[in-house]
């Protein structure tokens, strides 16, 4: 009985795995076979069948988004919650929360020129709403946008200057 | 199977455990990048196998549920249901026996589980397995 237990079990996984690879490989919501998963290398994603996170335009080291603040050579947009970031943010960064972007885009439109040099950050390298903002951001033909791969967390533990709204 | 009373409980058994693995299967197969991410939050898993998992594992939760239901093979398709809960149990318990917990801060991915949901999962878990070896070993014992 045993046996015929196993046999069935093999039957069944066998028929999963054939299914799910099939329904992955046609479905739009299906995932690439391996995912970006080492932080070291970026923001982390699983990752679409055809296309993957536009690493080239993260920004990876916390000392080149220091600088950058610092001598304001970019404007900063922070893309998380607003409690979130009125609890603590990059100096100088707006908060435009990708949440709300379809009510905040006439207010972007009018006070980012699109030839304005961009950064955006989320949370962490584990979020992707950075790159989902700038990618936005390119089809609204924004020419110049950059992603801070490592986010506030990174900021932060580095011990960077915060900037805090009191409410 | 040994009397009535056995009878009714396996039915309400593969009834519970099927729908409950069919419905749970269901979230993941439409959102797997979501479910990819979820994996990636436990820490436990080496990359290369993160995204192969969220592909598979809602299939063999669907598959086996509607096995289970539809009488298909019903003993392998508890014993890959209990095994999926042992998993389970494992990941979360040794998660919470560690105090990991994930929170990407991310607007698209749900919420950071809690250590109070994550015991409530342990024990709906352990519930459904002890529920799964009693359908197995009761249907074992079938004439």
């Amino acid at each position: 009985m045993v046996k015929n237990d196993l046999k069935g079990c093999f039957i069944l996984i066998a028929v999963a795995v054939i299914s799910a690879f099939l329904f992955n490989q046609f479905s739009p919501f299906g995932i690439a076979v391996f995912g970006q998963w080492e932080t070291s290398k970026g923001v982390v994603s699983a990752g679409s069948k055809t296309q993957s996170l536009n690493a080239s335009i993260e920004i990876n080291h916390p000392d080149i988004i220091k600088q950058i603040v610092e001598k304001k050579q970019r404007i900063i947009l922070d893309v998380r919650p607003t409690e979130t970031y009125n609890q603590g943010h990059l100096p100088g960064a707006l908060s435009f929360p990708l949440m709300d972007f379809d009510q905040m885009v006439e207010q972007l439109l009018t006070s980012i020129k699109k030839a304005s040099p961009i950064l955006v950050y989320c949370s962490s390298v584990e979020c992707t709403d950075s790159h989902t903002f700038a990618e936005r951001l390119k089809n609204m033909k924004y020419e110049n946008v950059k992603v801070f791969s490592g986010g506030f967390r990174q900021w932060e533990e580095k011990g960077f200057n915060i900037e805090k709204n009191e409410e | 199977m040994k009397n009535n009373f056995t009878v009714i409980l396996c039915f309400i058994i593969k009834l519970v455990l099927g729908i409950t693995f069919v419905y749970a299967s269901w979230h993941k197969i439409e959102d797997p990048a979501e479910f990819a991410k979820i994996l990636y939050g436990y820490a436990l898993f080496p990359g290369f196998v993160i995204n192969i998992l969220a592909i598979v594992i809602p299939f063999v939760e669907l598959v086996a549920g509607f096995s289970l239901m539809m009488g298909l093979f019903p003993r392998s398709a508890v014993l890959i249901l209990n095994g999926l809960l042992l998993g389970f149990i494992l990941v979360i318990g040794f998660n919470l026996l560690r105090g990991h917990q994930f929170d990407c801060g991310c607007f698209s991915l749900a919420s950071q589980t809690s250590t109070a949901s994550n015991i409530s999962y342990l024990i709906r878990d352990g519930l459904l397995l002890i529920a799964g070896i009693y359908f197995y070993k009761a249907s074992a014992t079938a004439s």
